[in-house]
């Protein structure tokens, strides 16, 4: 039988999500709920002078209006709460679109209605927006989770100054909006001091954690529950104000609440990527050796949280390089707390790759080539392999498939009617954390398994590739298992983010499910009634249900037969702590471009990826595509607009923020070196973000190739081409 | 979203009574530009007519000219025959706009009455002239990429959106009303307003005039026509500058031209200069060149339009170097 894992099967959710029947937090019934709504602040620098709730009162079926005044008091949580403050708690306003009072009314028309009503009076200070407004202002801030903000490897300057070629050139990109299609939704039900959540979390465990923390209960009073997430991309990956409000408000009001963030808030409640500005200088000797790679790096940072998110990472890990000095600057400014946005690593990869690009050209040497020559498998922090090994395979699959060989690199060579043609490249890196996790199967009577996991499917096919690893460690068919998630009631896992849930849960799942099936094992080769009674566990196979004797198949049981003679379940658990990693691949990809018009259009897009062993080709797939199209939208089109003297967000909506539509998706091939990562149970590494990475930089390379223009500033729109 | 009432109305009659009555109703069509307006907080009306039961969603031949009824949808009328046929900038105009379910559910009535996407207007936490007369407008010194360098005012210079708009004023459309004052007929040039001083108001319109058709005069420029609508997307988008241009020539030489633009001015932006500049004269690279420049004259960038007026000239030449057969 051909193993189950890496087989492309269908999501085993994906009939209940087409038809209506997966339910997400905002579709939770329970019976006697009132709506909640936000009214947010309209300034972003200042404080709350008076707050005039009276109209909002007298709007019928208004059950209560907190303000700061009026709010439950909460424990601002510490990190990873993000915030850094919990709205409603005082006057002081942080940023546009801060919550200033929170509504309860018996319908949500209601609701806000009467938040529309609320008169709320400010004194007002000049908020600074952009990068561009507070000059001189960046600093650098402490140490973070992910270690200090600076990097010196070896001699930078004497690396600038022994290089035959140098590129210096500054690279920037502006806030970036997650917009998943499901906006955050909580739905907060308290019955006596147990507090139930349905929530739309890339992280039940954290929500758990942080709610008790602010609310000051333990935390095995509160369930979390998510069993389906229409996205995240990091946007509920941590645990944001409105979800501590509402569990807040429900305890007071001793009633069932439910928040639904409109669209618009979605820009102001669950982070973003912030406006990142890179100064990138490489160098290299004449054979393409890189001498120094140097990346001073400014980003926004939040007047209340200074962790750094666009991490640099790249500038030391992806390439082989004695000389490197990597800096991570940021300044305050009065905007919402940035936040990790898919790929973190991505922005400050774009700028390398784009230099790396310019290098290549003030080299005269192939892009491909230039990488290969500078390719490593070595940490220089501390020398040893990242899994970066099989990068070479992936630049030969893609560039291979894409007919990268045929390209003649000078710039615009390449013409079709009005439209210019370019090909460019880039490499693609990500790396993955390490998340403890644990998982309990169950084999029951009927020969069915259900197995469980207190992790999250936030779109990417968790419940899928998580029935295959059950179903194969079992020898169970897929139809014979059943899989379950996002409620802590199960097992603990980390949060889905940090591209980690597949190489950390699966390890659990796979442990748990064959300890339950060694159980079985041993319960069979126990029982005098099994035709396997007495044989060495060790010769014991399983297969599609039944258990064989490895050299005579004709003694044989089945899971159903030993359990039901057994006469309860058999269950089992497993705990795993995965090593964290770096996934590496490489995309290119072919642009047109209509010089007069200044008009880009994406064509064709090839990858290749080392992603351990693939769990599932077509999910895995489905995860090159996102990121792909995503790209598109990175390079050309994604930008959130802030007006520079209110700091509102001028396009909160899908209309104005414009991710790419299906008209702007290229023809797009995914390659996997499909080798598995010895330091799993069943061979995998992370991988959910690598795929973009280095598209907004290929994409670039390609119109730089097309049209002799090289623009740094993202996102390329046509006025920058003209 | 504040509670309102629902009527739908039976006759065109009804309608122009159920809305006229009533300060605060309006009519819905298809609901796709009221339906957000209202949710955003943008608009609030206390009754809403629905008009969809008027038998308005013909589209027929008259003596000279085609009607079209106010209630037919954008996908019908953009796919008809006699539109790809005769109207061509027509049928490019609606089919470039929204999407396919847009269009299924949109109205060419509602179309032409859509209000501006200016993200201050439709944001109520911001302040704007259009929403709150008197308020400000911090679109002038904001985020001002997508807005106009045309018929703008000190109040005012939120672009106007509808690409069908842009085409029937290309076509000398006439727009057809009932109201509580009886029937009219509009030329389309007459029927938005710049903003002025009263960037509020945004056409002829009064309280309870109920657009029941249009009628587009059959020409030869208007079955010679064009449409060219450049964005930052592939699709779904409004347009960041566009081109309507019908064109009839004898020979080399221009004999009726009409010339429109979308995305660059707070109307449906038609140029009698720049036809002017091409009446009667040979088509070519400079005439072309002289009509763009007409085209733009008098135009005020902004910090991030400026790109603009550029940007127009080009898809000018474009479209006329096509039509025209020009090279
Ligand atoms: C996501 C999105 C993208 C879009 N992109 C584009 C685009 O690219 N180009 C473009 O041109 N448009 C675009 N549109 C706008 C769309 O074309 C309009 O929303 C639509 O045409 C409005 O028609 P409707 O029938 O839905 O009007 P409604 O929303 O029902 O009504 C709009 C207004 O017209 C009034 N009204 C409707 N019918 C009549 C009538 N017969 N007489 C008097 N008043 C009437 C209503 O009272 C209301 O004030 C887009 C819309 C959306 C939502």
């Amino acid at each position: 039988m051909s193993p189950l894992i890496g087989r492309a099967v269908p999501r085993v959710d994906g009939h209940a999500k087409v038809t209506g029947g997966a339910r997400y937090a905002a579709d939770t019934h329970v019976p006697g709920v009132t709506y909640g709504t936000l009214a947010t602040s309209t300034i972003a620098r200042g404080t709350i002078t008076t707050i005039d709730t009276t109209l909002a009162q007298a709007v019928p079926g208004v059950i209560a209006v907190f303000t700061h005044l009026t709010m439950p008091r909460l424990v601002t949580p510490p990190s990873p709460y993000p915030k850094g403050f919990v709205p409603l708690q005082d006057a002081t306003i942080h940023h546009n679109g801060q919550p200033v009072a929170y509504v309860v009314a018996q319908t949500l028309e209601q609701a806000q209605e009467a938040a529309a009503l609320i008169d709320v009076r400010y004194h007002a200070e000049p908020a600074k927006v952009a990068i561009d407004d507070a000059p001189g202002e960046e600093f650098l801030p402490p140490p973070g989770p992910e270690g200090p903000q600076e990097f010196v490897h070896g001699d930078p300057a004497a690396g600038l100054a022994n290089a035959h070629k140098k590129v210096d050139a500054t690279y920037s990109s502006p806030v970036h909006h997650h917009n998943p299609i499901e906006t955050s939704a909580t739905v907060a039900v308290w019955d006596g001091d147990q507090l139930t959540l349905h929530e739309s979390t890339q992280s039940i465990s954290l929500t758990q954690q942080i709610v008790a923390q602010a609310l000051s209960v333990p935390q095995n009073t509160i369930r979390v529950l998510t069993p389906f997430l229409g996205g995240g991309f990091g946007s509920k990956a941590p645990v944001w104000p409105h979800t501590l409000l509402t569990a807040a408000v429900a305890r007071q009001l001793r009633k069932p609440v439910k928040l639904v963030l409109t669209r618009a808030q979605m820009y102001t409640s669950s982070g973003h990527r912030a406006e990142f500005r890179q100064q990138v200088t490489v160098g290299a000797a004449k054979d393409g050796t890189l001498t120094a790679i140097v990346n001073i790096s400014n980003q926004q940072l939040s007047r209340t949280e200074q962790r750094v998110f666009n991490t640099s990472e790249s500038s030391w890990m992806v390439y082989g390089c004695p000389n490197i000095h990597a800096k991570q600057l940021g300044v305050r400014l009065d905007l919402p707390t940035p936040h990790f946005m898919r790929s973190p690593e991505g922005p400050a990869l774009v700028g390398l790759e784009m230099a790396l690009d310019e290098l290549s050209y003030e080299l005269g040497m192939d892009p491909v080539a230039l990488r290969l020559k500078n390719y490593t498998d070595l940490n220089p922090e501390n020398g040893q392999k990242i899994g970066n090994q099989n990068l070479p395979e992936c630049l030969k699959l893609a560039g291979d498939a894409f007919g990268w060989s045929r390209r003649n690199p000078t710039p615009r060579s390449m013409r079709d009617g009005n439209e210019l043609i370019g090909w460019g490249m880039a490499t693609e890196a990500h790396s993955y954390h390490a998340r403890a996790s644990s998982a309990w199967v169950q084999i029951d009577t009927d020969g069915h398994a259900l197995a469980r996991c207190g992790t999250q499917d936030i779109g990417t096919g968790t419940y899928t590739v998580m029935t295959q690893v059950t179903a194969e460690a079992l020898g169970m068919p897929m139809n014979s298992v059943r899989f379950e998630l996002g409620d802590t009631n199960f097992p603990a896992a980390g949060f889905s983010a940090a591209s980690v849930t597949v190489s950390s849960v699966s390890g659990s799942v796979d442990k748990a499910a064959r300890a339950a099936r060694d159980a079985v094992i041993a319960l069979a080769v126990a029982d005098p009634h099994s035709p396997l009674h007495g044989a060495a566990p060790d010769r014991i196979v399983t297969e599609h249900g039944f258990l064989f004797l490895t050299d005579d198949r004709t003694r044989r049981d089945s899971y159903q037969g030993v359990v039901s003679r057994h006469g309860k379940p058999v269950e089992a658990t497993g705990s795993f702590l995965n090593v964290p990693g770096y996934t590496t691949g490489a995309s290119f990809i072919e642009v047109r471009v209509d010089p007069w018009l200044g008009r880009v259009r994406v064509t064709r897009a090839v990858a290749a990826y080392d992603i351990g062993r693939v769990m599932n080709h077509r999910t895995a797939r489905s995860q090159v595509l996102g990121g792909m199209i995503w790209g598109v939208g990175y390079a050309l089109t994604e930008h959130t607009m802030i007006d520079r003297h209110t700091a509102r967000i001028v396009n909160p909506n899908l209309s104005g923020y414009l991710v790419p539509v299906n008209a702007d998706a290229p023809k797009i091939e995914a390659f996997f070196v499909d080798k598995p990562d010895p330091t799993s149970p069943v061979g995998a590494k992370g991988f959910g973000e690598a795929p973009i990475t280095g598209v907004p930089a290929a994409i670039s390379n390609a119109i730089y190739h097309a049209t002799g223009r090289r623009i740094r500033d993202l996102p390329i729109t046509q006025d920058k081409l003209l | 979203m504040k509670n309102f009432e629902y009527a739908r109305a039976n006759n065109p009659a009804d309608a122009v009574r159920l809305v006229g009555d009533r300060p605060g109703a309006t009519f819905i069509a298809g609901g796709t530009d009221l339906l957000n307006l209202m949710k955003d907080g943008a608009q609030t009306h206390d009754r809403i007519v629905d008009v969809n039961g008027l038998a308005l969603t013909d589209i027929s031949h008259g003596n000279g000219f085609l009607r079209v009824g106010a209630l037919a949808r954008m996908a019908d009328v953009g796919a008809h025959r006699a539109v790809r046929e005769k109207f061509p900038v027509v049928s490019q105009a609606l089919l470039a706009s929204a999407s396919p379910q847009v269009r299924n559910m949109a109205s060419i009535g509602g179309n032409l009455l859509q209000r501006t996407r200016c993200g201050y207007f439709r944001d109520t936490g911001s302040a704007c002239n259009k929403r709150i007369p008197g308020s400000g407008c911090p679109a002038i010194d904001g985020e001002n990429r997508g807005h106009a360098v045309l018929g703008v005012s000190d109040h005012c210079i939120a672009a106007h959106p509808s690409d069908l708009a842009v085409s029937l004023i290309a076509v000398d459309a006439v727009v057809l009303t009932n109201g509580p004052h009886g029937e009219r007929r509009i030329p389309f040039g007459d029927f938005h307003l710049a903003p002025g001083d009263t960037p509020e108001r945004e056409n002829v319109l009064t309280h309870g005039e109920l657009i029941v058709g249009l009628e587009l005069p059959l020409t030869p420029a208007a079955a010679k026509s064009q449409y060219l609508k450049l964005r930052d997307r592939a699709t779904f988008e409004f347009a960041v500058v566009s081109v309507a241009a019908a064109l009839d020539l004898r020979g080399r030489t221009v004999n009726d031209v009409r010339l429109a633009f979308g995305g660059i001015a707070t109307k449906p932006w038609r140029s009698t200069d720049a036809e002017a500049v091409l009446r009667g004269r040979a088509l070519d690279t400079a005439t072309i060149d002289a009509a763009g420049r007409a085209a733009v004259h008098g135009a005020i960038p902004r910090a991030h339009n400026a790109f603009k007026i550029d940007l127009v000239q080009r898809a000018l030449s474009r479209v006329l170097h096509e039509l025209g057969g020009v090279r």
